[in-house]
């Protein structure tokens, strides 16, 4: 069906809902992100936002709709093959091999890149992911005994060593003190170059500083989109956060 | 004998099963509900219920207090294994399972040591044929079918009806808002166990005149518990029933028409595929 | 750093395969059998160990497996005349193809469910094995003694019913099953059933396809137990429907647990301690089994690193 690629959306869904049972999590959701785009989701919670997302990773089937990745349609594709294509999650709660080193969580995710028989390179490239996040002193160090603002960093490392195209955050600063936030969100800038990011937000700040365009859901539904001006000024999102 | 005459049968032969089947195998239902663990020793506890009970009639000359002091027996070995095991290893499901492996050969040796690797039987109670056209009937397995019916339906009676019914209910619906209400949840646990053991501790001592009591008997119960529970569905007292009997049945029709060793062979092999087809198993919960 | 443990590593693992060519000469004959059988089912239980101290995954059915290898290697010996080396490839071809099989059923499951599923496939292969008494013999079994023409190497020429060759080739088997867990561990594969047992659902989101992963150290693992199996049926000369039995599926889980699941060495050392337990108190009593039932409790409630884990622990947290 070839479209010119600058048009081509990066991920695009078409009606995508969900049910569980008589619930209607997700109800018919068009979301379009583009290329480079770093893109903020938020949302009251049990908007369904964790499900939408969820059913991009391949976590959770649809019920109905279609999501399609760089014009390839993968809503029936197992959720580890998503990540071959370039997609990756990270957990709203932080979910690291917890008896594992650091070094040994980041080389899973390299591994999974490049393949294991090299152990230089493996180690160099494990190295090189965990300095950039600042966790190079933890390298040998259990993961679950680092402090929570670590094991997020670490989250984000593997993730990112698995040099994403498209990467979908839950969550990120949550349970973050004020400076870790920050260490977090520069991280996440720091990617914005080479990858398109989906990031779910309840911290207000770190959705404007970081995102160019937000989408707001609401009881399944996306109920607006734009830019951090045009949502601030949004009367539907002032009344779902704010109350009537 | 006819077909007919063969088809009665089967049908007698497996309805009696299945009521031994639905207490012992309730039993298991209500410790993997309430308590959310494996017992892998369950079907020795069925074993024990037959081998006492062969001892105390043996002694006694009294069948009915064996039927008494055998689920009494096991129940009290019960609550010794829950608070010596069960409770310090917090009932986490891997280690209770490697645990109660652990037991089923304890208790099974230790019944081969004292009681010997034979198989004995005692007289039925009492004596009397109902005569069908094709053959007699042993009267006291219809009797036994009868008094486990009526066990069954006591046991739902006390689940639904009482206090402890409830708590046991509300336990295996949502442990922590249970505990929450203050349903004193390892109490609760102790009483599930004893009971699940009792029971199965009553279906052989109910057994011994039918089928003799040997140390080994207890696999084959536990696979056939499991058979059930898998079928029936957890925790659900109806579909236990419902599953026990189908399987009884299903059981009494392949052993007399084909053998016994078929009939367990499909059995299996039936209800491995339906635990694999369910793939939510056991505690099922949606997964993508 | 790494390099270092390297050599202390294979320094270990060497040390015990070399340890036990020399204990064949210090040891009286006698024990010779006993240690010979100790090392066959050592591989067993390091098959068994690929898959639950590795992997995480719980099998109460491997007995099916190590019976497959068994009678694979065993009916042919017995009806067809084969030669040894063909019969070993026949049980392992056997095992593999029954894991496959299984493993496409009962990986779709995990935990407890997998282990009664496991369970009850073995129940059907056991039963199975009685149902067709005309051909395998049953609970009877049937004995290889005359069936096992000898094997040419070269100019050598090799007869099985000799001791000194059954030991070492249950020594040659052993040691086969030790590299090749060894090797598998420390490989990028070992690296990922580890993650899998560790969190699943993370090794999926890091994008590998865990089922087939799981698969594959199933497979592993049947296949050693399979090779195990066929081995043991020419070193003690006897097939029969026992080896299919649960008790040989709890025999590695205990061997494993107590040896130290997770560790390489730890199948070895349950195995031998276990063996030797259970033939000292065969000779008290017929309950033997009862230690069985106590030394699982026993590590479970106060032990449940094992031997070599414990060890480990304390001392060599290098240690694979």
């Amino acid at each position: 069906m070839g479209s010119v690629a600058a048009v081509t959306a990066l991920l695009e869904t078409r009606a995508l809902s969900k049910r569980f049972g008589g619930v209607e999590a997700v109800g018919s959701v068009d979301l379009r992100i583009e290329r480079g785009e770093i893109r903020a989701l938020i949302g009251p919670n049990g908007a369904g936002k964790t499900t939408l997302v969820s059913m991009i990773c391949g976590r959770i089937a649809p019920t109905s709709g279609r999501i399609l990745f760089k014009n390839r349609e993968i809503t029936r594709t197992k959720a580890y093959h998503r990540v071959a294509f370039g997609i990756v999650y990270t957990f709203q709660i932080s979910s690291i091999f917890k008896h594992l080193t650091a070094f040994e969580n980041v080389a899973l995710a390299v591994q999974r890149r490049v393949g294991g028989l090299d152990r230089d390179v493996l180690a160099r490239e494990v190295g090189e992911a965990l300095a950039h996040t600042g966790l190079a002193g933890a390298r040998d160090r259990p993961a679950g005994s680092l402090p929570h603002g670590h094991q997020k960093l670490l989250e984000l490392s593997m993730a990112m060593a698995l040099h994403p195209q498209l990467l979908v955050l839950d969550e990120p600063t949550q349970g973050l003190a004020r400076e870790e936030i920050g260490a977090v969100s520069r991280l996440i800038q720091s990617v914005a170059g080479a990858a398109t990011i989906l990031l779910i937000e309840h911290n207000m700040q770190v959705v404007l500083d970081l995102s160019r365009r937000i989408s707001v859901m609401d009881r399944g539904r996306i109920i607006a989109e734009g830019t951090p001006a045009e949502i601030e000024a949004n009367r539907e999102v002032q009344r779902v956060y704010l109350g009537p | 004998m006819t077909l007919e005459g063969r088809l009665v049968l089967a049908l007698l032969e497996g309805t009696v099963t299945g009521c031994i089947l639905a207490l012992t195998a309730l039993g298991l239902s209500m410790v993997f509900g309430v308590m959310r663990i494996v017992n892998v020793a369950h079907g020795e506890f069925f074993m024990l219920g037959a081998v006492s009970a062969w001892y105390v009639t043996s002694t006694t000359s009294s069948f009915g207090l064996a039927l008494i002091a055998a689920p009494v027996f096991v129940a009290a070995v019960a609550v010794l294994v829950n608070w010596v095991i069960l409770r310090p290893i917090r009932y986490e499901p891997q280690a209770t399972i490697v645990a109660t492996i652990g037991l089923l050969y304890i208790i099974q040796q230790v019944v081969l040591s004292i009681y010997g690797p034979y198989a004995r039987t005692v007289a039925p109670p009492f004596y009397f044929r109902i005569d069908f056209p094709w053959f007699g009937y042993s009267g006291y397995k219809l009797a036994v079918a009868g008094l486990a019916a009526a066990l069954l339906w006591a046991i739902w009676r006390v689940v639904s009806t009482t206090t402890l019914g409830l708590y046991m209910r509300a336990t295996q619906q949502d442990q922590e808002m249970a505990q929450a209400f203050g349903v004193p949840v390892h109490r609760i646990f102790a009483v599930a166990f004893a009971l699940g053991a009792a029971l199965a501790g009553l279906a052989g001592a109910l057994i011994i005149p039918i089928q003799p009591a040997h140390y080994l008997m207890g696999l084959d119960a536990l696979l056939a518990s499991f058979t059930v529970v898998i079928v029936g569905g957890l925790g659900s007292l109806g579909g236990t029933l419902a599953a026990a009997f189908l399987i009884g049945l299903s059981d009494g029709i392949v052993s007399v028409f084909f053998s016994p060793t078929l009939a367990r062979i499909v059995s299996t092999a039936l209800v491995a595929l339906v635990l694999v087809v369910r793939s939510g198993g056991l505690f099922g919960t949606e997964s993508a | 750093m790494r390099r270092d443990h390297r050599s202390a590593i294979l320094g270990v693992h060497w040390a015990l395969i070399l340890a036990l060519v020399g204990l064949q000469v210090v040891v009286p004959p006698f024990h010779h059998t006993l240690l010979a059988r100790i090392m066959v089912l050592a591989a067993y239980a390091i098959g068994y160990n690929l898959l639950l101290g590795y992997t995480g995954l719980m099998s109460l059915g491997h007995a099916m497996f190590f019976a497959a290898g068994m009678y694979g290697a065993g009916l042919p010996l017995f009806y067809l005349g084969v030669g040894a080396p063909q019969a070993f490839l026949l049980g392992i071809a056997a095992s593999l193809l029954l894991s496959v099989v299984i493993g496409t059923l009962t990986l779709r499951t995990s935990g407890v469910s997998f282990l009664i599923v496991t369970m009850m496939f073995a129940q059907v292969f056991y039963l199975s094995t009685l149902y067709f008494n005309r051909i395998t013999l049953g609970d009877q079994g049937f004995v290889l003694a005359g069936h096992l023409p000898p094997i040419s190497l070269g100019a050598l020429r090799v007869t099985l019913s000799d001791p000194v060759m059954r030991y070492n080739l249950a020594l040659a088997t052993f040691a086969v099953c030790l590299g090749i867990s060894l090797w598998l561990v420390q490989s990028p594969i070992g690296r990922v059933l580890v993650a899998i047992r560790e969190n699943e659902d993370r090794t999926q989101m890091l994008g590998y396809n865990t089922f087939a992963y799981k698969l594959l150290a199933l497979t592993i693992s049947a296949a050693i137990a399979g090779f195990s199996g066929s081995v043991y049926a020419v070193i003690t000369s006897y097939v029969g429907a026992s080896f299919a039995a649960i008790l040989y599926s709890i025999y590695p889980l205990v061997w494993t647990l107590l040896g130290g699941s997770g560790t390489v060495l730890g199948p070895f050392v349950g195995t031998a301690v276990m063996t030797y337990t259970i033939e000292t108190a065969s000779r008290f009593t017929s309950s033997y089994l009862i230690v069985v039932g106590v030394i699982l409790v026993a590590l479970v409630m106060r032990f449940p690193a094992g031997i070599v884990g414990a060890f480990r622990r304390r001392w060599a947290p290098w240690l694979p």
